[in-house]
């Protein structure tokens, strides 16, 4: 059952019981309240008849030894004036009637009988009791007292039609459904609204949920109101936000991971080609010398491309998985090694730093650099500048490696460390390269808590940079 | 020999050590070949001469082998692909583009020249009938004859002699033998692939050409 149904029933239920009690209470304590008038209209009236007869029947004078029943009856009828609503009976001994007002209901029971027992709604005295009866669907209260006349037994009975308290009661019952009907309909209308607009944010929220359900992860829950259900919906969105982010981080992730395969496949493919392409020339055929020495020449580079892309990968997977390096070094080491290694090469090779206890892998910063600088050789003209300078500033110490050769464009500068992202595709691959180069440098920086910082300008030059923690000896 | 000694073949492939490969081993089986590193100096080639077939890599710098095709297509010059991409979506770009076939690397030489001969064989560019050592071969009616008399040959026989005549003076290995004609993985038993070859031997009288390399297979032999 919807929210908005169940609220709507229960309220709608709630005001509906609380009214019919309510109503009930006032319309019946108001008819309880005119019974009670009524009753004690009549025991007065009744008491006054009663005395009336006792006066009127000692005023008699005694011609005989008691009092006559045809006195009776005249006294009787002398004191029933009492209007259309009163009836009187005053009955002998034997309960035979001497006197009843005309239109006296029969069929009422004789109330003689009951007076002995005591009636059961009131007056415990044999002098006066009263009770209600409903005669012919009329309601009259009976009232009954014994005369004190001596030498005789005689009851006296008055019956008072109050029908009218009770149709009051009916009318104000009625009256009181309909104004009952009349607010429920309108509160219901009112409630049914109300209910609605005041889970409008859930709705929403379903709608939102089941977008996002459905793979559409940019759906969002409008927030309409500031009460709970509003932080709900915001704690919602905030919630599809991340959830959003992580999704197309994974989608991301998965893509790179597709195209470094199809990328690596390539890669491995083209120098396999080669190498099973030449092999089986020279198996199957005989050869000039010259193609001979051609085919095996390209094996054998070919396998050395290989080699170089197989380690390089190693490495890659092997530094994904190291723990960040704790140990420290000279940088003088780094520095004298790349002097020694590039020193046979034909460029104008240019070294100036300062010695300092840094904080890294020594291996690791030796293969990061020797990258850089064999980047930097090779883009650079023949007896070109290549700078390799180390400073140390605060606490942190940069590697600068510059060239003067020909700059990278910058549409190519975000994609350099990406694995096999090559700028130059032949001018790389007639040196072995395979891609992943930067690829590893960047992943090295990673490690040591640092970022390759590339500036290059198209027929300027490059210059990259990284900077590492510097030993703390005070 | 005739017309196949005419073929031109134009090889776009950006890759240094496989352009030379292709173009070693097709010239090798006596095509005329020439070659273009990159999509421009193949579209300017393509304008400026006519060739037979065209090999294509698909991943070339600049323009790129789908886009050449643009430039291919009005001259109607057959075209294999030569892909490093197992992809199926990739090959059915490249057929619907309107290659003819397609090359997945690595390749050996046989598979280049078998794709070759067919394509070229397709187009009518390679002729179906072919005599060599005194045996008449048609290719299309998987049919042989010598001097004028019909040589019974089972299927397998023939695949064999099909296969030594478009590989002429290669050795041919035997597991490379087994894999092309029984097209299916070898399994060591060399013995299948001796039985058939001197059973052809001897029905073709060609004791004298198609001679055994030790410890390796066959190669049929012919004058260039």
């Amino acid at each position: 059952m919807k929210f908005s149904l169940k609220l709507f029933l229960w309220t709608i239920s709630i005001v509906a019981a609380t009214l019919a009690v309510g109503g009930y209470y006032i319309v019946n304590s108001m008819f309880q309240t005119s019974l009670a008038r009524e009753t004690k209209q009549v025991m007065d009236e009744s008491g006054i008849i009663r005395f009336g007869f006792e006066i009127s029947a000692l005023n008699i004078p005694y011609k005989y030894e008691h009092l006559q029943d045809q006195d009776i009856a005249r006294i009787a009828q002398r004191l029933d004036t009492g209007g259309e609503n009163r009836y009187v009976r005053i009955c002998g001994e034997d309960s035979v009637p001497l006197y009843a007002s005309e239109g006296f209901p029969t069929g009422s029971v004789s109330i003689k009988g009951d007076m002995d027992q005591g009636f059961e709604d009131g007056g415990s005295a044999k002098e006066l009791a009263y009770r209600i009866i409903p005669i012919d669907r009329r309601y009259y209260i009976q009232t009954a007292a014994t005369l004190g006349i001596i030498d005789r037994s005689l009851s006296l009975e008055t019956l008072t039609d109050i029908t009218n308290v009770f149709t009051e009661r009916e009318a104000g019952f009625s009256i009181y459904r309909r104004v009952c009907i009349v607010i429920l309909i309108c509160e219901g209308i009112i409630i049914f609204m109300s209910s609605y607009w005041l889970t409008r944010p859930v709705r929403f929220l379903s709608v939102a949920a089941k977008k996002m359900a459905k793979g559409n992860y940019g759906a969002r829950a409008k927030k309409i109101s500031s009460d709970e259900l509003g932080s709900l919906t915001q704690d919602f969105n905030e919630m599809a936000m991340s959830l959003e982010e992580n999704v197309y981080q994974l989608q991301e992730a998965a893509r790179a991971q597709e195209e470094f395969v199809g990328v690596f496949a390539h890669e491995l493919k083209t120098p396999l080609t080669a190498i099973i392409g030449y092999a089986d020339m020279m198996r199957s055929q005989k050869l000039e010398e010259e193609k001979l020495l051609l085919s095996a020449d390209y094996i054998y580079q070919e396998g050395r491309r290989l080699e170089k892309l197989s380690f390089n990968l190693l490495d890659l997977i092997v530094l994904k998985r190291t723990e960040k390096p704790t140990g420290t070094f000279h940088t003088k080491a780094i520095f004298e090694y790349i002097r020694d290694t590039f020193s046979k090469f034909d460029v104008n090779l240019r070294i100036q730093y300062e010695e300092c206890e840094v904080y890294g892998e020594m291996s690791l910063i030796k293969t990061m650099v020797a990258n850089l600088v064999d980047n930097a050789v090779k883009v650079s003209e023949p007896s070109g500048l290549v700078e390799v300078t180390g400073t140390a500033s605060d606490s942190r110490y940069t590697f600068t490696i510059h060239d003067c050769g020909c700059g990278i464009p910058p549409e190519h500068l975000s994609r350099l460390t990406e694995a096999f992202y090559m700028v130059d595709k032949s001018r790389s691959r007639s040196r072995h390269g395979a891609g992943l180069g930067l690829t590893l440098c960047a992943e090295i920086a990673r490690l040591h808590g640092t970022d390759l910082t590339i500036v290059s300008v198209v027929g300027m030059g490059t210059t990259v940079s990284f900077n590492l923690e510097v030993l703390n000896n005070e | 020999m005739g017309l196949v000694d005419m073929m031109k073949i134009l090889i776009v492939e950006d890759e240094k050590a496989i352009r030379e490969l292709i173009d070693m081993q097709l010239t090798l089986a006596g095509y005329d070949c020439q070659t273009a590193e990159d999509g421009v100096i193949g579209a300017n080639l393509i304008e400026a001469n006519s060739f037979d077939l065209i090999l294509l890599d698909i991943m070339l710098p600049g323009v790129s082998g789908f886009e050449l095709m643009d430039y291919i297509r009005p001259t109607k010059t057959p075209v294999i692909f030569i892909t490093a991409k197992h992809e199926v979506s990739d090959r059915v770009k490249g057929l619907r583009l309107g290659a003819d076939d397609y090359l997945v690397k690595p390749f050996d030489m046989v598979e280049l020249l078998a794709r070759v001969e067919a394509v070229l064989r397709r187009y009518h560019k390679a002729e179906s009938v072919m005599e060599i050592e005194g045996v008449t071969i048609d290719f299309d009616a998987y049919r042989a004859d010598k001097n004028g008399h019909k040589l019974e040959l089972t299927a397998k026989e023939f695949g064999l002699l099909s296969l030594f005549v478009h590989n002429k003076n290669i050795a041919l290995y035997r597991d490379m033998i087994y894999e092309r004609v029984w097209e299916s993985d070898f399994d060591g038993d060399s013995r299948t692939v001796d039985l058939h070859v001197q059973r052809l031997r001897k029905k073709l009288g060609w004791e004298h050409c198609l001679v055994t390399v030790f410890k390796v297979g066959y190669r049929l032999e012919v004058p260039k």
